[in-house]
């Protein structure tokens, strides 16, 4: 087996099966997050499936195409900005004269629709678009960590029991 | 009650806090948190079993009263411990990878250079 | 609009959101970042502050519903936030903490990188142990506890290349998250058993009596709140931790998240549960507590590095906290709670000063510091305050704290007619003298002595980092003479709300619904100052002390000159020596004094130290061995 980028040398069948399953995974893990009010799933689960397409890419291309194909700043920061804006739709709760995270959205649509369920909606977008970019945050960089890693000895880790 | 999914999950949960006392090599005392967390989850998951009830969605026409669903506050509990266990895992693993890079072992023996 | 009510959630919330605006500017202007931490970290100091006249001096008890989700027919079905006194109590020590390790962080970490991750880790960790503080929902606390868990074990690791950070944040990590799936457990089965998460009905629900479930719960819920207050035999982590975090870090850890332990402790042993009047369960609590003392203060006599020292010290002083809280009284939870609030203020102090020299000389050595007074006389002074008040010296407030602990332990003895507890007064007096013998080490081996050539250019700290250490000096003065004001405003306040549980439960669920459970208060009266009072025993000292000066002053001064100050070397070819030889820096450091308390204990130093191996498995079988004995302990005797 070679190793080249911290796995094992790209099979054209591995490559050929993530460029298949890519889009895939972003649309339903999409779907997830948006039908979160409707149907089991919501901001986590569907966050975390949107993620899982950093290591779709990293298997079929490995480090180098991951890092090169998704900027990792733009990622770090946009974790934060998803969390911030949790944080100002709870605080919209106090501003209407509510307690935090008071449901003051609550004529929007009927029982059954996608957009219906008050606050928690919009809450539970911010939390799949948080989830979404941090954990594709923290894939790419233990990647990356265990990449540089590889580079500095020429052995594979974990070697001893 | 639902004897297989307790006596399970304390088992997960033993098993777990033997690979943490037990096991030398510090992935696997965090494959161990791992199972700990989630003998945990299950344990919580089957708290709120109720014999005979359906899941907890519902649309408008079929909210009735005498409607017997299971209880869904421990599936949030759940989801929540899910959330932290991989948060746990994340942040294990991230120490566990400089450990090695500092370090040059991955054995429990000889990571201890504050003694004493 | 936004009525009082609103603030402590605005506090917590508004530090989270602090943290996610430095993560979003932080790296890129060191400006922006520094102005969000301060004004974020003073705009919850102003919010929590502001409770003070509502709740702490009009004894309102304020009831937060998240959501205005009400309770329904009696069951309490959303998340609420409950600020009684003792909560508020705790959350004031813990922004003012935090208030001033970010003020001075702002100069200590400058030469370090990645400063943005730094403060957004801060801002989390400070929101979340307020959080704990507040909150009145028992999974609420779990989540809280969880990212103060977080945020402690990437701060300690944060300093990368400094020795053992990484290993003591991984061994943290370990045995943290053994603790947080215990208390997990426990809540899972209280859960199953109650039906609710609100403190409030959990204790008018268990008034009725401990079935064996609840009973279970209750020992692993001890267990893991033990485990994040750091008493032994689950305080290995946390002497690693506080040494080689950094050191404005290590403030916050002794000051603020060994408290936040505390407070769960309290909580739920005291309101929740109710169960301090059992014989058995203050027995349990003061055992812990009076190891914790002793273990704590006999390895901190054995170490060689300064923080690590300070570390083994705070967890000992917690021991102090644990035994007196473990009394049932009022006169011991005030002990406790007062003892408490002046660990903040001397611990805090004596960690700024550890950092301080750490800044200066870059070394926390003691066998290569020595004479530093007379480079940083600023600093000597702010930690000679320190030292004097964990020792127990009057004036300052340490004094008044101990002997409201030693006072309350020995009454308890004679009320009980057990011996055990005399026993613990008599250690807890022993543990007093064994601190002061510690720091005399201490403050001999850093600050007074002769300065080595290592530390010849070492300078004053800048006048930002020198603030808080004055501000923390000034307050442990005060508070050690004012004590009656302090006492009378924040203390019995506190200790009459952790007594007072008709109070707490009406708060939350509605008039009358205490009463219906069958929940009672117990009376507290008010703590007096009498003939034990703290004033007289200054006034002794001050004569003493002009006493001493005034046989010195008349005294003949015969004491002869060193020839030779050590440090740079001489000119050889035109100095004079005695008799051929140079004077050599005959400095007394670290490791020479106690040398023979150590020789003499060698085995008990043996055991103890080869106790603490380094082996993170075997930190974890102390804690999962804790557990096991109060599960045993509390399943023989609490049936």
């Amino acid at each position: 087996m070679k190793f080249k980028n911290g796995i094992q040398e790209q099979d054209v069948i591995v490559k050929c099966a993530a460029d298949k399953f890519l889009p895939f995974a972003l649309v339903f893990g999409i779907y997830v997050i948006l039908f979160g009010t409707v149907s089991p799933g919501g901001g986590f689960q569907g966050g975390v499936i949107v993620a899982s397409a950093c290591l779709l890419l990293y298997l079929g291309y490995g480090v180098r195409g991951a890092a090169d194909a998704i900027n990792a700043e733009v990622l770090r920061v946009n974790e934060a900005i998803g969390a911030c804006i949790y944080v100002i739709l709870g605080v919209a709760g106090i501003l209407c004269g509510c307690n935090f995270a008071a449901n003051v959205f609550y004529d929007i649509g009927a029982v059954g629709d996608l957009i219906s369920a008050g606050t928690i909606t919009f809450m539970s977008y911010a939390v799949g678009y948080k989830v979404l970019t941090g954990v594709g945050f923290l894939l790419l960089l233990m990647l990356g960590l265990l990449a540089a890693a590889d580079d500095d000895d020429e052995t594979p880790a974990g070697e001893n029991e | 009650m639902i004897y297989t999914n307790y006596i399970a999950s304390v088992l997960l949960i033993v098993l777990g806090l033997y690979t943490i006392l037990y096991k030398k090599h510090i992935i696997k005392i965090v494959l161990g948190m791992g199972i700990v967390d989630y003998g945990i989850n299950l344990l919580i998951v089957s708290i709120g079993f109720n014999d005979g009830g359906t899941a907890p969605i519902f649309t408008m026409s079929e909210l009735i009263s005498g409607a017997y669903f299971v209880d869904p506050v421990p599936q949030a509990l759940t989801l929540t411990s899910i959330v932290i266990g991989a948060c746990v895992d994340a942040m294990a693993l991230s120490l566990v990878i400089k450990l090695y890079k500092q370090y040059k072992t991955t054995n429990a023996d000889e990571i201890r250079r504050l003694r004493g | 609009m936004i009525t009082y009510a609103h603030f402590p959630v605005l506090a917590v919330m508004g530090l989270f959101f602090g943290a996610f605006l430095v993560e979003i500017f932080g790296s890129r202007s060191k400006a922006v970042r520094n102005f969000i931490a301060i004004v974020t970290a003073a705009g919850a100091f102003g919010l929590i502050a502001a409770l003070i006249k509502p709740v702490m001096l009009d004894g309102e008890v304020i009831s937060y519903w998240m959501g205005n989700w009400e309770p329904v027919s009696g069951y309490a079905i959303g998340i609420g936030y409950e600020i009684d006194q003792l909560g508020l109590f705790f959350a004031l020590l813990i922004v003012t903490t935090f208030l001033l390790s970010g003020f001075y962080s702002l100069r200590y970490m400058e030469r370090d990188h990645h400063l943005g991750h730094y403060y957004t880790l801060y801002l989390m960790l400070s929101g979340s142990v307020l959080g704990l503080s507040l909150t009145g929902d028992v999974f609420n606390m779990f989540i809280m506890i969880e990212i103060m868990t977080f945020a402690a074990v990437a701060l300690t690791a944060f300093r990368n290349e400094s020795r053992g950070a990484l290993e003591a944040a991984f061994k943290y990590l370990v045995v943290g998250s053994i603790g947080s799936s215990f208390t997990l457990a426990g809540i899972a089965l209280l859960y199953a058993q109650c039906h609710t998460l609100n403190m409030a009905q959990l204790a008018s629900i268990l008034a009725a009596g401990l079935t064996p479930t609840t009973l279970f719960a209750f020992a692993l819920m001890f267990t893991g709140l033990a485990v994040k207050s750091y008493i032994v035999p689950f305080h290995a982590p946390a002497a690693d931790a506080y040494t080689t975090a950094p050191t404005s870090i290590s403030m916050v850890f002794s000051g603020m998240v060994n408290k936040a332990g505390v407070y769960g402790m309290i909580r739920l042993v005291y309101v929740i549960f109710r169960a301090i009047d059992l014989p058995a369960m203050q027995m349990l609590l003061a055992c812990f507590g009076t190891v914790t003392m002793f273990v704590g203060v006999t390895m901190a006599l054995a170490q060689h590095d300064f923080k690590r020292l300070l570390a083994f010290h705070s967890i000992s002083q917690i021991g102090y906290v644990i035994t007196s809280a473990a009394l049932g009284t009022g006169l011991g939870l005030t002990g406790a709670l007062f003892h408490a609030m002046n660990h903040t203020l001397f611990k805090g102090l004596l960690f700024l000063c550890a950092g301080a020299v750490l800044y200066a000389a870059g070394t926390t050595d003691l066998d290569r510091l020595g004479g530093l007074s007379k480079r940083m006389p600023k600093t000597t002074v702010c930690f000679l305050i320190g030292a004097f008040s964990i020792s127990g010296l009057p004036p300052f407030n340490g004094f008044v704290s101990k002997w409201i602990v030693y006072q309350s332990i020995y009454a308890k003895a004679v009320e009980t007619h057990n011996f055990a507890y005399a026993f613990i007064t008599i250690v807890a007096v022993i543990v007093s003298v064994m601190t002061l013998a510690s720091f005399i080490k201490v403050t001999q081996a850093v600050f007074f002595g002769q300065l080595p050539a290592s530390c010849a250019q070492v300078r004053e700290v800048p006048l930002s980092m020198r603030i808080p250490m004055w501000i923390m000096s000034v307050l442990c003065v005060l508070t050690g003479v004012f004590y009656d004001f302090v006492n009378e405003h924040l203390l019995h306040p506190a200790v009459k709300a952790a007594f007072n549980a008709t109070g707490y439960i009406d708060a939350m669920m509605g008039e009358g619904y205490a009463a219906a459970a069958g929940v009672a208060n117990v009376e507290v009266a008010p703590v007096e100052f009498s003939y034990w009072n703290p004033i007289l025993w200054l006034v002794l000292f001050v004569v003493m002390l002009v006493a001493v000066f005034f046989v010195i002053l008349t005294g003949r001064n015969t004491r002869g000159r060193v020839l030779e100050e050590t440090g740079a070397p001489a000119d050889g070819k035109y100095a004079t020596y005695f008799s051929g030889e140079k004077s050599m820096p005959s400095h007394v450091g670290g490791s020479d004094l106690f040398w023979g308390f150590k020789h003499d204990w060698k085995s008990y130093f043996t055991v103890m130290q080869g106790a603490h191996s380094g082996v993170v498995n075997d930190y974890a079988l102390w804690a999962v061995f804790g557990g096991a004995v109060v599960m045993l302990f509390m399943f023989t005797f609490l049936r």
